[in-house]
């Protein structure tokens, strides 16, 4: 949702003037470029236990973030205050460590992507150039308006939604004892300026809806959940949804009490459409991050410009998919959020970059500089991550493989950027044994490298899915983030088992 | 270890002050006066300064204060957890009225209350009674914060570079926290804790002749800078980097395995979380009905000691104020405490424990061995059960000492963790393998415990040390 300038300036108290004046502050001991990021962020959620709604709660977080750039380093300070003086004392605090940093012997840098470097002039407190990222939020572009906003509405509206999910997921099987569900809403005021004067304001918001269920069946437990989560406001709660969820959970519930662990040994792998892209995510994905490859950390380093998989095979990183999880108006330094193509046709044609990076390798940033608030400084992050559909069919493909496993569900996943060796634990999944899907299978752990996998894809189905689960990735900083994928045939990958 | 008390935390500028003491107890009267019938009240304060290094050259410098309130609320036989970062008087008089508003929405719960005053701390007034802290926190200067992280990067140093290698990225980092935690409730509970720590750790990626990259990293943590000068982080890293390079593939099958002490916790942590009260009650945990009973083998005795001084973890409270005490989580293989907190013993109908372990500790066993007292093993000297003594025991085998993902199914205990390391033989190790995956189940694996180590690393609050199981499942 974008408002008008006046909400968030009203809201953290500050005017034009102020932020021109905090920058000129920040910059005083040298530096290319600073930052303010403000943010109010107000976080509640309720949750269902024992067939009761009994506890919820109510978080508020608020502060501004400065930050100096001095070529490609970072000094950083924040305020949970936005009083003048506490903001100014964030400034100088950045200021100073900025002149830790040696700003003052910065050269005059290249702007091939940053644009004109900052020229500070004591005569006017600063004279701000050349801007990237010109013109207003325009809320007709807006990739998340809200229409029912959580703030205005009451806790009860919550509490009622909490119980009409546990009641759809009891009518769908008889054999779960117990159901706990968790509803949170978030919405984010925030607000970003940097010492080109550009603004931008937006407010963002995201609703997520959990639910684990316990289920017995002759003596054997299992457990299994299902969440749902987008950048909307209360609109996202809808009969559906519920139903689409308990179905989730109820599906697949006698296989899963069948399931057994495989044996495991290198084998063919086909990953299911949707959630297998926490596959893309891991193996990939992060080690197109530009700053482990600006860093000479990722082994896709010295790759830009060439052939990693199969022709035919592309991957993306979208911020444009509308009330996405992963979606952004703009990125957290400013930067329009943006459909990023990082693989085309199997050929490596972009990592993912913040404003740092983009200038380190002379390319325009890619709106991929994320925070998950403002006592963190940005750095390039994925946003909705997927492979595009090929041109199999997702039945061809199992009816392919003599031997291997067939994966649908995932908890976690996990990835060494310098060796490229990931990592994704398969909740359930089924055996493929001469083309076609036999016993369930539970609890293995899949590993494999990152662009052996890559060359590795021998078909990919026409069938992609954009996973709405609620993915969060953690890279010292927790962001909200989104993967799919097509049915993918994956030659070699090793698979724990008995 | 207790410092210099020259100065004392009176003169620690970001401590809590005598001023925001004033307010939390303001805000607590402030919710009372909303309509709560019981409050609790924690104001958090950290300080910290981050000094990062990339290859060298100074990349980041980052300063954080962060100051916030907490507020469990009970109202009408209601509950609700609240915080907010907005800390002047009127912020908070209208957050309060806000709070007491949504707790009386949720539904009646009999079982939320605070704890009774005989269970609290009385122990924790001043906040440095674990001797957690270092007095002298503010006199560490930008000079010496820069100079601590350059000493512990090894980027262009002697060792940065060897016979089909070369280092080619490192990021160093050094940093200083303070922690300040006041705990206060509408039952007079008033307990505190102070905390400094001082980390420098290193991260590198080496390259091999066939430019194939590996990673490292090492970390030192202590209460004072005094602790971690001179750690060599750097080159701790580059060493376990290069000792990864040229694996060998090995066969897949059943193996001893022994887990090294910087990552061994990663297998006590899903015993713990079976534990756990709410688990229990959900009948999601695969130690549901096991107390009392012997589930492990006779050499899994973990403990609880959150009462020694100057060890990271250790604390007097919880975070509902109840006195932590030494207690037995599992004593050669019986099943000793459920971890219950104030609400989940009313929902068990159990007396309430503690609402997790504070301070673990897993305490060494050799099996086959003569059976040593108890007191013996807590006193036992740290070189006489290292890691190179367990891997001597076992004889051949794969050394653990990285976890790559994986999970641990909470209901069924079976586990499966991608995992790297080394082959040993005759207890010496003869070169690391390429990745695998371990799988199994947390009670089998458990009962096949060889041996547990007194060696567990300082700075972690899990006192796991260096252990080893028999006939463990690799996939490779």
């Amino acid at each position: 949702m974008i408002l008008d300038k006046t909400h968030y300036q009203e809201l953290f108290q500050v005017t034009d003037k102020d932020m021109a004046d905090l920058a000129v502050t920040a910059l005083s001991h040298g530096g290319d470029y600073c930052d303010l990021f403000f943010e109010n962020t107000i976080d509640q959620v309720h949750q269902l236990m024992d067939g009761k709604v009994s506890s919820g709660g109510l978080n508020v977080d608020y502060g501004v973030g400065i930050r100096v750039l001095c070529g490609e380093k970072t000094g950083y300070a924040y305020s949970e205050s936005t009083l003048k003086k506490d903001m100014t004392a964030a400034a100088e605090a950045a200021s100073a460590i900025a002149q830790g940093l040696g700003c003052g012997a910065v050269a005059p840098r290249d702007t091939r992507s940053i644009g004109a470097t900052y020229t500070h002039q004591d005569s006017n407190g600063g004279r701000l150039v050349r801007r990237l990222f010109q013109g207003r939020p325009n809320p007709a572009a807006d990739r998340y308006p809200i229409v029912s906003d959580w703030r205005n509405l009451s806790p009860s509206v919550a509490v009622d939604w909490l119980y009409r999910l546990e009641d759809a997921i009891k009518r769908k099987d008889g054999r779960i004892i117990s159901i706990s569900c968790v509803l949170s809403d978030q919405t984010s005021d925030l607000m970003m300026y940097n010492s080109f004067g550009e603004l931008k304001y937006e407010t963002r918001p995201m609703t997520t809806l959990q639910a684990m269920v316990t289920a017995v069946d002759k003596g054997k437990k299992i457990g299994r959940n299902a969440s749902r989560s987008f950048r909307k406001g209360a609109e996202m709660l809808t009969e559906e949804l519920l139903e689409e969820m308990a179905a989730s959970i109820a599906d697949g519930m006698d296989a899963a009490f069948e399931a057994e662990r495989p044996k495991g040994g290198q084998m063919q792998v086909v990953m299911g459409a949707g959630a297998s892209g926490i596959l893309l995510h891991e193996a990939m994905g992060h080690a197109f991050e530009a700053d482990f490859n600006r860093k000479g950390q990722s082994i896709f380093s010295d790759k830009m410009g060439q052939k990693i998989c199969a022709d035919g095979i592309n991957i993306v990183d979208d911020a444009t998919i509308r009330g996405n999880r992963g979606s952004l108006n703009f990125d957290d330094e400013g930067v329009p959020g943006q459909r990023t193509m990082m693989v085309e046709n199997g050929v490596l044609t972009s990592y993912l970059h913040d404003r740092i990076s983009a200038k380190f390798y002379g390319v325009s940033p890619t709106g991929n500089g994320r925070r998950d608030t403002f006592r963190s400084s940005p750095i390039p992050r994925m946003r909705a991550t997927y492979m595009e559909s090929g041109n199999a069919s997702p039945e061809g493909i199992i009816a392919s493989v003599k031997k291997g496993i067939y994966v649908n569900e995932f908890s976690n996943g996990q990835v060494k950027i310098g060796e490229g060796d990931f990592t994704f634990f398969v909740k359930n999944g089924f055996l493929i044994e001469n083309g076609h899907l036999t016993r369930p299978i539970n609890d293995v752990n899949v590993i494999g490298n990152g662009p052996q996998s890559l060359k590795d894809i021998v078909a990919v189905g026409n069938d992609c899915i954009i996973d709405d689960s609620a993915w969060t990735c953690g890279k010292g900083q927790s962001v909200p983030v989104c993967c799919g994928m097509p049915t993918v045939l994956v030659n070699n990958l090793l698979v724990g088992g008995e | 270890m207790m410092m210099d008390n020259q100065n004392g935390i009176e003169n620690l500028a970001f401590a809590i002050s005598a001023e925001e003491i004033a307010m939390a107890e303001r805000s607590l009267e402030s919710a009372l006066k909303a309509g709560a019938s019981g409050v609790q009240v924690s104001l958090d304060k950290a300080r910290t300064d981050i000094y990062a290094l990339l290859n060298g050259e100074i990349d980041n410098i980052r300063q954080t204060g962060d100051r916030a309130l907490t507020f469990r609320i009970f109202a009408d036989g209601k509950y609700g957890v609240f915080s907010t970062n907005r800390l002047d008087d009127r912020s908070i008089g209208h957050f309060m009225k806000q709070a007491v508003e949504n707790v009386r929405l949720m539904a009646e719960d009999p079982y939320r209350r605070l704890p009774y005053e005989s269970e609290t701390a009385k122990n924790a007034v001043r906040g440095d009674e674990m001797e957690l802290c270092w007095y002298d926190y503010d006199s560490v200067t930008a000079e010496d914060k820069m100079r601590m992280v350059r000493e512990a990067s090894i980027y262009g140093k002697e060792g940065s570079s060897g016979e089909g290698w070369k280092l080619i990225s490192e990021e160093a980092e050094y940093n200083n926290t303070l922690t300040d935690t006041l705990l206060i409730d509408s039952n007079g509970l008033r307990c505190r804790q102070l905390e400094t720590s001082f980390e420098v750790c290193s991260q590198v990626s080496v390259e091999d002749a066939g430019g194939n990259i590996y990673s490292g990293l090492w970390w030192d943590y202590a209460i004072s800078p005094e602790g971690i000068r001179g750690s060599g982080a750097g080159l701790k890293a580059v060493r376990e980097a290069v000792s990864q390079i040229n694996p060998v593939r090995k066969e897949g099958g059943c193996y001893r395995m022994v887990v090294d002490n910087r990552v061994s916790g990663r297998l006590v942590q899903p015993v713990l979380n079976a534990l756990g009260g709410r688990a229990i009650f959900q009948k999601s945990s695969f130690l549901t009905d096991a107390l009392g009973k012997k589930i492990f083998g006779d050499g899994f005795t973990l403990v609880d000691r959150p009462g020694v001084k100057g060890m990271s973890g250790s604390i007097l409270f919880d975070s509902e104020g109840r006195a932590c005490i030494d207690r037995d989580i599992v004593s050669e293989g019986v099943v000793k405490e459920y971890f219950i907190s104030t609400y989940m013993s009313g929902k068990l109908g159990m007396e309430p424990t503690s609402e997790s372990a504070m301070r673990p500790v897993l305490l060494p066993y050799v099996k086959d061995s003569e059976k040593l007292t108890s007191a013996l093993r807590e006193g036992l000297d740290p070189e006489r059960m290292g890691r190179d003594r367990i891997l001597g025991l076992c004889g051949d085998g794969i050394l653990v000492t990285e976890f790559n993902g994986g999970n641990c199914n909470g209901a069924t205990g079976d586990f499966s963790y991608g995992v790297g390391g080394y082959e040993f033989r005759n207890g010496i190790i003869t070169g690391p393998v390429e990745s695998m995956v371990i799988t199994g189940n947390m009670v089998s694996l458990w009962n096949s415990l060889i041996a547990a180590g007194d060696d567990p690393r300082n700075g972690l609050s899990r006192q796991i040390p260096t252990i080893a199981f028999e006939n463990v499942v690799f996939s490779a």
